[in-house]
C-alpha cells in the first residue's frame, strides 16, 4: 500500500514538476523557431535549426537594448536606496534606545497593510505634479525604502546581541563606524536577500512604469515586452524570444543565488 | 577615584532595580559587585559603563560627574558576559579595533604595536590569526580582557567573566585575571554571584541584594562578620546554620537545648539583649563533636568531600551541618555530642540585624 | 571629556537615521492614502478638480460594471487561494517526505515566483491559443472536445484562474517546506512508534503544526488575489478579458483613472477595495481564532 502511495505520489510531483518548467523552456525553444513552426497544428516542441534572427528582429522593432539598460540603472539605484535606507532605519529601531519608538514600530507594522494600489495613483498624481513623468526619477523615488525590508532588519538585527553595539561604543567606534565594521559584515545574508529580492521585484515591476512612462526612451522590460506583444501582433515566435530576454537575467540570478533566495523568502514570508 | 553617590535606578515597568547605593573606590582596587540574580549588581556596572541612565543620583570619576558622558569618553574597558567579540574579525583585528577607530585613531602600524604588547601580557599571541568562533571559553576571555586594556583605560568592568567556563577553568583564570590587574595597576570592577571567587581574588566586596548594599568590606571581613543574616547566610560554603531561639532571662532556648547566656562573650554584642524571639547562626565549621557539649544529634548522613567530612544531623526537626576532618570517623547512624565555638556564634534579631 | 549630553536612554541622533526612510514613507506611503481620501469626494479632472460630495459612490454603486468587477475579483479570490493551497500543501508533502533531492525541486517549483508575469502570460496565451495552442492540441489527442480558452466570455475566468493558479503555487510551496522543516522530528518519531500510518500521521500532528502557516499563507494570498492586476493583463494582452469578461477591481481602477480620466471615482473604487481587503482580513482572523480555540 505504501509503495503505492509513494508511486503515485511521485508521479503526481513529476508532472506539476514538469507544467511548472514546461512553459520556461518552451520560452526559450519557441523563441528560435519560426513563424510557421511556432503555429503550426501539431505544435512543434524542437525547431528545425535554431532561429537567432528572431533575436535579431526583436532589437530592431524595439529598442529592447535600451530597455534592459533603463531595467538595470532603475534596479539597481533602486536595490541599493532600499538596502541603505532600510539598514540605517532598522539600526535605528534594533539598537538605539529613543522615546517614541513604540510609535513608530506600530506605525509601520499598520503601514504594511496598505496595499500598494490603493497609493498608487496618487503617488501618480503627485509625481504628475512635479513634473516628472517620464523620467528615471520617477521611476525610483517612490521605492527608495520599504517599510517591509524596515520591518525585516529590525527583526533580524534584533537577533544579533546588543553587546556588540555596547562593546563597540565602549571602544570607541561612532554609530557610523560600528555599522560599516560590524554590523554590515554580521548581517550579510539578510542584506544579501534583501538586495537580491529587491533587484528581482523591480525588475519585474509593471503597474507603475505603465503608470509614469510612455515614453520608449524610459520604458523598462515589463513594459516595453508588453508593448511590444500588442505592436507585434501574430508575431508569436518574435514574441516568445522577446519574453526569453526579459527572463534570462533574473533566471541567471535566481540560479546562482538560489539559496539566498529561497532562503531568505522561507525565513520570513517576504513578499516580493 | 570612583563615587557612587545617591545612585537609584527603576526600569519603565517600575522595577526599582537600585534603590540608594554610594560607595566608594580607591585607584587600583580590585572590587566585587557581589550578590544574587536580580540583586542589581549588573544594573551598577552598566551604569557606571554609561549604557544605563540613572534614575537620580551621581556618578563621578576623579571627582567629575560623568552621568552625561559616553561610554567612550569615560576611559573605561568592558568585558562581557558573552564576550562580544566580533565574529567576523580575527583576534588580532578584535583587539586593534579599538585602536583604529573614533576621535583617537591611530595608523595600523602602531596599533598592531600596541595590540601585541598587551597580546604578549595576557599570552595569546599564538591566537592572532584566528577567528573567535574556533577559540575555547578560556581563551575567548583572555582575548576580551585583551581587547578592554589595549586602550589603556583608568577602570577595568568585569560583568561575571567567569560564569561561562568550566569549574577548574574558573578556579584557574580568576586567579589569573588578579595577577593581570594588579601588574597593569588599573582599578577594577567585576560582577560575580559566585561567592568565593569574590572571597578569593578581591580586595573589597560591595554586596547587593534587592537593590541596596548589604555590605561593604573586605572579604575576610565579610565572612567572620557578617552584618547581617542576609550576608550570613549568603557567604561561606555550605551555608550558616542557623535555628530559630528565644532569650528568656540569662537562657537561650531551642528546643532541643539551653544555653547560658553567660557563655556568650560580652565584648561581641553589638546592643544590648533583651527577651525575645532571635535567630542563632553557627557555621558549620564551629560546630563540632565534643564529649560533652549542648547540642545532641543522631547523624543521618555523612557527605565524604576529600579531605573533609559533613555530618548532617536535626536538632528539633532543624536540619544541621558540620565539617569535620575526614579522619574521623563518625558514622551514619551514630548519636552524637556537639559543641559550638560561641566566639564565633551570631545572633540576628528577627529582621536579619547583627546583635551578637 | 567629550559631549556632554548623552542619555543612553534617549538617543535623539536615531532620528536622524530614520529621516531618510520616514521622508519616503511619509510623501509615497502616508499622504497618498490621505489624498485619496479627500479624492474620492471630488470630481472633475486631476488638474480641475471640484467638491462633489458622496456622488462618486453613488455613482459606483449604480455601475454594473463595478460589481461585475468585484464578482468577477471575489470568485477569483476565493477559487484561486484554497485550490492553489491545498495543491501546494500536497506538493511540498511529496517533496519533503518523498524524495531526496529536495533543494533541487525546491529550486524548480519557486522559477515562477522570481519571473515576470507578463513573459509568462506570454508563453500562457500561447499554450491556450484555440487553432495551435499545445493545451488544445493536447485535448484533441486524448479525444477531449477543443476549448475556446481565451476568446470565449464564458472561458475568461476559468482560464484566469488556471493562470492563476500556476502562478501561486511557487511561494506558497517554499513557504510550507519551511513550515514543514520547523516541525520537531521527534513528535514522528513517536507516532511512528505508535503505529500510526501516514495519512494519520498528517492529520494529527503535521497539519496542526502547519496551521500558523497555512493561516499566514491564506491571509497573504487572499489578500494578493483581490489585488489582480498584472495577471489579467498579461493573459489578455492588456484586455480585462474579451468584452471585459474579466474585469477585475483593480483593473476598474485603473480603468477609470487612466483610460477615462476620473480620477475621483477611481479613488472611490480604490478605498472601497481597501476596505474589503481589510474586512476579509478581520473576518478571516475572527474566524480562524475560533477554529483555534476550538481545538
Amino acid at each position: 500500500m505504501k509503495k503505492i502511495v509513494t508511486l503515485f505520489s511521485l508521479l503526481f510531483l513529476t508532472l506539476l514538476g514538469i507544467i511548472t518548467v514546461f512553459p520556461f523552456i518552451y520560452m526559450i525553444l519557441g523563441g528560435l523557431m519560426t513563424y510557421r513552426e511556432a503555429t503550426s497544428i501539431p505544435p512543434t516542441v524542437i525547431p528545425d535549426s535554431f532561429q537567432w534572427v528572431n533575436y535579431f528582429a526583436v532589437f530592431e522593432k524595439a529598442p529592447f537594448i535600451q530597455y534592459f539598460i533603463n531595467t538595470s540603472f532603475v534596479s539597481l539605484v533602486t536595490t541599493l536606496a532600499t538596502v541603505i535606507t532600510s539598514l540605517l532605519a532598522a539600526f535605528a529601531l534594533a539598537t538605539l534606545e529613543f522615546r517614541y519608538k513604540k510609535v513608530v514600530m506600530v506605525g509601520l507594522i499598520s503601514l504594511l497593510m496598505i496595499p500598494y494600489e490603493s497609493i498608487i495613483f496618487t503617488n501618480y498624481n503627485t509625481i504628475a505634479r512635479l513634473g516628472l513623468l517620464n523620467s528615471y526619477t520617477a521611476l525610483i523615488l517612490p521605492f527608495l525604502t520599504s517599510i517591509f525590508y524596515i520591518y525585516y532588519l529590525t527583526n533580524y538585527l534584533k537577533s544579533i546581541s546588543r553587546s556588540f553595539y555596547q562593546a563597540a561604543k565602549i571602544d570607541g567606534a561612532s554609530d557610523m563606524e560600528y555599522i560599516k565594521k560590524i554590523l554590515v559584515p554580521m548581517s550579510k545574508p539578510a542584506l544579501v536577500t534583501v538586495g537580491i529580492l529587491t533587484f528581482i521585484s523591480s525588475w519585474n515591476s509593471f503597474l507603475w512604469p505603465l503608470l509614469v512612462t510612455n515614453d520608449k526612451r524610459f520604458r523598462l522590460l515589463n513594459n516595453g515586452l508588453s508593448a511590444f506583444t500588442s505592436e507585434s501582433g501574430s508575431d508569436v515566435h518574435l514574441q516568445l524570444a522577446a519574453a526569453t530576454l526579459t527572463v534570462l537575467p533574473i533566471v541567471l540570478i535566481y540560479f546562482i543565488f538560489r539559496k539566498e533566495i529561497i532562503q531568505g523568502v522561507a525565513k520570513n514570508g517576504i513578499k516580493g | 577615584m570612583i563615587e557612587v553617590i545617591g545612585l537609584q535606578k527603576t526600569f519603565d515597568n517600575g522595577f526599582e532595580a537600585l534603590k540608594q547605593v554610594d560607595f566608594a573606590i580607591e585607584r587600583g582596587e580590585l572590587v566585587c559587585l557581589l550578590g544574587p540574580s536580580g540583586c542589581g549588581k549588573s544594573t551598577m556596572l552598566n551604569l557606571i559603563a554609561g549604557l544605563l541612565q540613572p534614575t537620580d543620583g551621581d556618578i563621578r570619576f576623579n571627582g567629575q560627574s560623568v552621568i552625561k558622558t559616553e561610554p567612550k569618553d569615560r576611559n573605561i574597558g568592558f568585558v562581557f558576559q558573552n564576550y562580544a567579540l566580533y565574529p567576523h574579525m580575527t583576534v588580532l583585528e578584535n583587539i586593534m579595533f579599538p585602536l583604529l577607530v573614533g576621535d583617537n585613531k591611530k595608523k595600523k602600524a602602531e596599533a598592531k604595536v600596541i595590540a601585541e604588547k598587551y597580546m604578549d601580557l595576557t599570552n595569546i599571541k599564538e591566537l592572532q590569526n584566528k577567528k573567535p568562533g574556533t577559540l575555547s571559553g578560556g581563551q575567548q576571555q583572555r582575548v576580551a580582557i585583551t581587547r578592554a586594556l589595549v586602550q589603556e583605560p583608568e577602570v577595568l568592568l568585569l560583568d561575571e567573566p567567569l560564569s561561562n567556563l568550566d569549574a577548574r577553568l574558573r578556579l584557574k583564570i580568576r586567579e589569573e585575571i588578579r595577577r593581570l590587574v594588579k601588574e597593569v595597576g588599573i582599578t577594577t570592577i567585576f560582577v560575580t554571584h559566585d561567592q568565593e571567587e569574590a572571597l578569593s581574588i578581591s580586595d573589597k566586596i560591595i554586596l547587593l541584594e534587592d537593590g541596596k548594599i548589604q555590605q561593604e568590606d573586605d572579604p575576610q571581613n565579610l565572612y567572620l562578620e557578617p552584618e547581617n543574616l542576609f550576608v550570613a547566610k549568603f557567604i561561606g560554603n555550605p551555608i550558616i546554620n542557623f535555628l530559630p531561639i528565644e532569650v528568656i532571662d540569662d537562657r537561650v532556648k531551642h528546643a532541643s537545648f539551653d544555653l547560658p547566656l553567660s557563655h556568650f562573650i560580652e565584648e561581641r554584642f553589638k546592643k544590648s539583649i533583651t527577651n525575645g524571639k532571635y535567630y542563632l547562626g553557627i557555621r558549620p565549621e564551629d560546630i563540632f563533636p565534643s564529649d560533652n557539649g549542648p547540642l545532641k544529634g543522631k547523624i543521618q548522613s555523612v557527605e565524604l568531600i576529600g579531605r573533609e567530612r559533613i555530618l548532617h544531623f536535626e536538632l528539633a526537626g532543624e536540619r544541621v551541618k558540620s565539617i569535620v576532618r575526614v579522619e574521623n570517623e563518625i558514622t551514619e547512624g551514630t548519636e552524637v555530642t556537639f559543641n559550638l565555638a560561641y566566639p564565633k556564634v551570631f545572633l540576628f534579631s528577627l529582621d536579619g540585624e547583627r546583635i551578637y | 571629556m567629550g559631549k556632554k549630553n548623552y542619555n543612553s536612554e534617549n538617543q535623539l541622533k536615531a532620528w536622524y537615521f530614520l529621516l531618510p526612510a520616514l521622508l519616503a514613507i511619509f510623501v509615497f506611503n502616508i499622504y497618498p492614502l490621505f489624498r485619496a481620501f479627500f479624492m474620492s469626494f471630488q470630481k472633475g479632472t486631476l488638474i480641475n478638480p471640484r467638491f462633489a460630495g458622496v456622488e462618486n459612490y453613488q455613482r459606483l454603486f449604480s455601475d454594473p460594471v463595478f460589481f461585475r468587477a468585484l464578482k468577477n475579483t471575489a470568485f477569483y479570490s476565493f477559487t484561486v487561494v484554497p485550490i492553489a493551497l491545498i495543491l501546494s500543501l500536497a506538493i511540498a508533502w511529496v517533496i519533503f517526505e518523498k524524495v531526496k533531492y529536495k533543494s533541487f525541486f525546491e529550486a524548480i517549483f519557486f522559477m515562477p515566483y522570481v519571473t515576470s508575469t507578463i513573459a509568462i502570460g506570454i508563453v500562457f496565451r500561447y499554450f491556450f491559443n484555440g487553432s495551435y495552442g499545445l493545451i488544445n492540441y493536447l485535448l484533441e489527442f486524448v479525444g477531449l472536445p477543443r476549448v475556446n480558452w481565451l476568446d470565449s466570455v464564458s472561458m475568461s475566468m476559468p482560464t484566469l484562474i488556471l493562470f492563476g493558479i500556476w502562478t501561486s503555487l511557487a511561494f506558497n510551496i517554499i513557504i510550507l517546506l519551511a513550515g514543514f522543516r520547523n516541525i520537531d522530528k521527534e513528535h514522528y518519531k513517536i507516532a511512528k512508534m505508535f503505529g500510526a500510518n501516514e495519512w494519520e500521521i498528517f492529520l494529527q500532528i503535521t497539519l496542526p503544526q502547519l496551521l500558523p502557516t497555512l493561516t499566514f499563507l491564506l491571509t497573504v494570498n487572499l489578500i494578493g488575489a483581490f489585488k489582480i492586476y498584472t495577471q489579467v493583463y498579461a493573459l489578455f494582452g492588456g484586455q480585462a478579458g474579451i468584452a471585459k469578461s474579466a474585469m477585475t477591481a483593480v483593473f476598474y481602477i485603473y480603468d477609470k483613472f487612466h483610460v477615462v480620466g476620473r480620477p475621483g471615482l477611481a479613488m472611490a473604487a480604490t478605498l472601497v477595495l481597501f476596505l474589503l481587503i481589510l474586512s476579509i482580513t478581520f473576518f478571516q482572523q475572527l474566524i480562524l481564532k475560533k477554529v483555534g480555540r476550538q481545538r
